[in-house]
């Protein structure tokens, strides 16, 4: 028997609280931001979002350089639920990105440094899923994985500043805003930071505890095999 | 370390003497370069200034493109007869392997761009003659930085069920910085920009060459092995 995975649900939990909450806090409780005014307020799910992606690959690119050097099959475990919990966030700050850009720019898409950078990310670790997709022999598909993941890491600050170096003009809101932020704004942006953190944990272990299940399935069918061809052997003899 | 280079230098030159005796790769990529830009042509109303404008992006697109498909040849050739493996027995560093057979296609790109350039000029109208000392460096940083992700990546999309489908989908989105930088230096040089002015663009893309030349040397290692 397998026990249950204690830091998944509590993690859950902790979320499921949070999440419910979440909503009066940025809705009502912050106050409306005077010059953005209701679109402003996409942002406590936005910046979050954009935080927990940085974790997810970051989690991803140490687990990956752990996995090349020790090669035990627990670091590939968490470097591919990593990426892909950090997938699922990046997917949400480009989807939660454009229903703020369309008010306040004008357009749902921008060419803007961040954005830009956001999506070559998303592409990057849809390359990295489609590694695991199409590969034929699941070692070698984490070793190229783990290659893929740390070549794309290290893109990121370049990536970075080509794009803001590319759009030089573009508005730096997203930081000026978080600074400057007054007091119910901080607490509710905060409130939501940590909601989503626990989301991700949650999320993440749950997907670590699953792909470790299946781990395990692989190897008791493998098992089976051997003894089914063992008795086979001594059946026929 | 001159056993590392005088390897490095075997695998080159068994590269280069397969290709001479060929010619398959380099006159697939060629022609296909070629149509390329032509197909730009059709896009664009012909001789308009947009298309002028556009000449940097239709280079990077052409080599790009046709880059690709030549990266993904440079491994399928080591895939018959298992050549690969016989690679792998070889006493040659991995590192070894992999810088000869980058070199062997930044030496393959390079002859392509210079192929490429000249129909620009034809087609496009684009005035280069004054500028081509100054536009080589973005062009060759640019191709390092192609070539050394792109071995890379067509070794790994080669043990994949996709095989070169899959090199385009890993190779270009990591390619992003690489590309801006190559094609911003260009449009400012071809606009007569000095190099100082491009300095910045420059200094990314000699940032991602040296990067990546380093990153991916290190890392064919685990992408050889079984």
């Amino acid at each position: 028997m397998r026990r249950p995975y204690i830091p998944a649900f509590v993690f859950g939990i902790l979320a499921l609280i949070g999440l419910t909450i979440a909503p009066y806090m940025a809705l009502m409780y912050a106050g409306i931001e005077k010059d953005m005014g209701f679109a402003q307020k996409i942002f406590y799910y936005h910046v979050p979002s954009a935080f927990m992606m940085y974790a997810g690959f970051s989690i991803c690119f140490i687990s990956s350089i752990l996995y090349l050097y020790k090669r035990d099959k627990k670091y590939d475990i968490w470097a591919f639920c990593g990426a892909e919990v950090g997938l699922l966030f990046c997917t949400l700050v480009l989807l939660t990105g454009p229903i703020w850009a369309k008010p306040i720019w004008g357009a749902w898409w921008v060419w803007d440094a961040q954005l830009t950078l956001h999506l070559v990310l998303w592409l990057i670790y849809v390359a990295y899923m489609m590694l695991h997709s199409y590969s034929e022999d699941s070692l070698q598909s984490a070793k190229f994985r783990a290659v893929l993941s740390i070549i794309g890491f290290l893109d990121m600050p370049l990536i970075h500043y080509a794009t803001k170096l590319w759009r030089t003009h573009h508005p730096e809101v997203i930081r000026g805003e978080n600074f400057g932020l007054p007091l119910d704004m901080k607490i509710a942006f905060y409130f939501c930071v940590v909601t989503f953190l626990m989301l991700f944990l949650a999320l993440l272990f749950k997907r670590v505890s699953l792909e470790k299940a299946r781990d395990e399935l692989e190897s008791i069918k493998a098992d089976i095999r051997d003894r089914q061809t063992i008795l086979g052997q001594v059946g026929s003899e | 370390m001159s056993l590392f280079i005088s390897q490095t230098l075997a695998i080159l030159e068994k590269d280069l003497r397969t290709e001479w005796r060929t010619k398959e790769r380099l006159s697939a990529m060629a022609f296909f370069a070629f149509l390329v830009v032509l197909i730009f042509n059709f896009v664009f109303k012909p001789g308009s200034p947009i298309m002028q404008s556009a000449a940097p992006g239709i280079f990077w697109i052409a080599t790009t493109f046709a880059g690709l498909m030549g990266l993904g040849r440079a491994f399928a050739i080591e895939k018959q007869n298992d050549c690969l493996l016989g690679l792998r027995l070889t006493p040659a560093d991995p590192g070894a392997i992999f810088l000869g057979k980058m070199l062997g296609n930044v030496a393959a790109m390079l002859l392509l761009e210079a192929l490429i350039l000249p129909i620009l000029v034809i087609f496009l109208d684009i005035e280069i003659v004054g500028v081509l000392p100054r536009l080589c460096i973005p062009i060759i940083l640019g191709t390092l930085g192609f070539a050394s992700v792109g071995t890379l990546f067509a070794a790994m999309s080669m043990n994949t069920r996709l095989q070169e489908a899959l090199l385009p989908i890993l190779t270009l989105p990591v390619l992003v910085p690489a590309l801006l930088a190559a094609v911003e230096a260009f449009h400012g040089i071809l606009a007569g920009d000095t190099l100082s002015e491009v300095a910045s663009w420059l200094q990314l893309g000699g940032a991602f060459a040296g990067l990546f030349c380093a990153a991916c040397l290190l890392l064919f290692e685990f992408v050889l092995e079984d």
